[in-house]
């Protein structure tokens, strides 16, 4: 039987298998240093035929930077999952050489970002040491989560339109995209709230025909907060963040009931919501439309999607080397060949130089990224943790998932960014603060184990 | 630079590249065989922190359910007053955590006019009195067996 000591005095320590993790850990790290800096090399290689000037500061930089997530992670979270912090930085540093391809002043910023990243994950691993707190304060995360969903809605001083979407808020001399920590913090809360009335929820009281439905009164509070998380994501714009949100709370409901009547209720929801939105707002249409037949308007609002398959196509299975794509070319206008190529279509960019292997390299590391995750969580023997890091790895599979199939048209094109990948610093910072409170629930776990 | 060094550098990449995938997978395969797997039998329950309803309830006028097997939870005798559900949920009234044929929230027992009911909450593995799989709720009688997933319970008054 194990014995829960109050969270003050809970001692972490380290064993034997905790130090392989962390050395397994520095290994492959290693290991990604050198194929990013490889990557880096080849392509000043394409372009001149010198090596770049900064490569020092440049190998010592990313080194450093993994060495002190390393020791955080010794320091702080010593049985975490040792897969998590390799393929996070395999993922930034493939997207920081296409950057650095793509626009060498994005790079500049997205180097600053990452370094704030990491101080993030630093941050997250030493502030959260336990996870129950965060489940006590379920209300407050929701409260601040839909806060910070509405903080780009303010008048204009607070409030940015960018694109079309209204994503921004500019608090001082720093703006950012809210959105990015909204979906952190409502995790938080529709994990300590599924757990609360998961039973509730999983066992019907009334029936219907053949259906049992849960008593409305404790369906109540759930809807209210998606649909108003989802009404918000309407009126910004931000189609991608939105089936991000519905498909990750449609996931949890899921994983916390048991019953896949509410996968199944979801996509009704959504369905409907869908068209609705289809017959409602203009913007759905077309992105809609370009997703149908990008062909007509491939000059225009389709440019997009048709310049992403030439690059696909351009790329075949092997690539055209580093550098040496079209997509990446800067017109004389300034932008790209292929529009957003440093953040939505990035994908096309990797497809376009490194060819369907590297795209499909990517790919693999997402998927062993969500298995890390996703072990996690099933290592975890509480339901607060549990869901929790479902939740957080469904937020990094749905992300990539829309983006890629968004870009690969397999479902319609919504601006969202590659986790890790793609050029941005909320989304970076974000997604560092995430993989730190996942890292935060697999040492739990393993804390839990060895006093087991 | 040549164009095929150029080439043959990219390919070598590439190569360290799904290196170190193989490297992330083989890692993982080594962890999954080596830890004995100790949470799979717990999927969404709590660690029972107190041990289950002590057997030695009084036993009262009202219905009872009474465990047959598994044999370590044999004499464990559930009162059922008005409603009680049954499933693998540490929420449930009576709760069988080590059970994994048993569904979260699996059945429900409840009185009506005096009698007992057993309900199957659309569980995975079904709800057996007497060998007959439930489609609706059942009346049970005195002596009647339930099986749910690896657990026999008798009704009892």
């Amino acid at each position: 039987m194990t014995v829960t000591a109050p969270a003050a005095t809970r001692k972490q320590r380290t064993t034997p298998f905790m130090r392989r993790r962390r050395n397994g850990e520095l290994a492959l790290g290693l290991h990604v240093v050198a194929i990013v800096v490889g990557g880096y090399v080849l392509l000043a290689l394409s372009q001149g035929s010198s090596l770049p000037p900064d490569l020092g500061v440049f190998l010592a930089e990313i080194t450093g930077l993994y060495v002190v997530a390393n020791v955080a992670m010794r320091r702080f979270a010593p049985g975490a999952d040792g897969t998590l912090l390799p393929l996070v930085a395999l993922l930034n540093g493939l997207g920081f050489v296409m950057i650095t391809r793509l626009d060498p002043s994005q790079a500049r910023v997205q180097a600053v970002w990452t370094t704030i990243g990491v101080g993030v994950f630093v941050a997250t691993l030493v502030v959260v040491r336990d996870l129950h707190w965060l489940e006590r304060y379920r209300y407050t995360a929701a409260l601040a989560g839909i806060g910070f969903l509405l903080l780009p809605l303010a008048p204009a001083p607070i409030g940015l339109s960018i694109n079309g979407a209204r994503l921004w808020a500019k608090l001082g001399p720093i703006s950012f995209q809210p959105g990015e920590v909204a979906k952190v913090l409502l995790v938080v809360f529709f994990a300590g709230y599924l757990v609360d009335k998961r039973e509730l929820l999983s066992a019907g009281s009334r029936r219907i025909g053949r259906l049992y439905m849960p008593d409305p009164k404790h369906l109540g509070p759930l809807l209210l907060v998606w649909s108003a998380s989802i009404m918000v994501l309407v009126f910004e714009r931000d189609l991608g963040s939105s089936l991000l949100l519905f498909s990750v709370f449609s996931a949890m409901l899921y994983v916390a009931t048991n019953r896949s009547a509410y996968l199944l209720g979801g996509l009704v929801m959504f369905s409907g919501g869908t068209y609705a939105a289809y017959k409602m707002f203009g913007h759905v249409r077309t992105r809609f439309q370009i997703w149908w037949d990008p062909w007509p308007t491939a000059s225009g609002k389709g440019y997009q999607i048709v310049q992403a398959w030439y690059a696909f196509a351009a790329g075949h299975i092997g690539g055209l080397g580093l550098g040496k794509g079209l997509a990446g070319e800067q017109l004389r206008s300034g932008s790209w060949r292929l529009p957003e190529a440093s953040t939505d279509s990035i994908m096309a960019v990797i497809g376009e130089e490194l060819g369907l292997i590297g795209a499909i390299a990517v790919v693999i590391a997402f998927m062993l990224l969500l298995g890390a995750g996703l072990r996690a969580a099933i290592d975890h023997p509480r339901p607060f943790e549990k869901l929790f890091a479902t939740g957080l790895t469904t937020i990094l599979g749905v992300q990539a998932f829309v983006i890629i199939g968004g870009i690969t048209r397999v479902i319609p094109l919504t601006g969202l960014t590659l986790p890790f990948v793609s050029y941005g610093g909320s989304s970076l910072v974000a997604n560092f603060a995430l993989v730190g409170l996942l890292a935060r629930v697999s040492d739990d776990a393993a804390q839990r184990e060895m006093r087991a | 630079m040549s164009d095929a060094a150029f080439n043959v550098l990219t390919a070598c990449l590439v190569a360290l590249l799904y290196l170190f995938l193989l490297r992330v997978v083989l890692l993982v395969a080594r962890e999954l065989r080596g830890t004995p797997i100790v949470a799979q039998q717990v999927i969404m329950a709590e660690p029972v922190a107190a041990p289950p309803p002590e057997p030695a309830r009084r036993r009262t006028r009202g219905w009872n359910l009474v465990i047959l097997e598994p044999a370590p939870r044999k004499g464990e005798t559930f009162p059922v007053d008005d409603e009680a559900t049954i499933g693998r949920g540490g929420g449930c009234g009576i709760a069988l955590p080590d059970d994994t044929f048993v569904s979260t929230v699996h059945a429900r027992a409840f009185t009506r006019d005096g009698d007992l009911w057993i309900e199957d909450l659309g569980s995975t593995n079904g709800t057996q009195v007497g060998g007959e799989t439930l489609g609706e709720p059942q009346k049970l009688r005195r002596g009647d067996r339930i099986q749910i997933g690896g657990t026999l319970l008798e009704a009892r008054r």
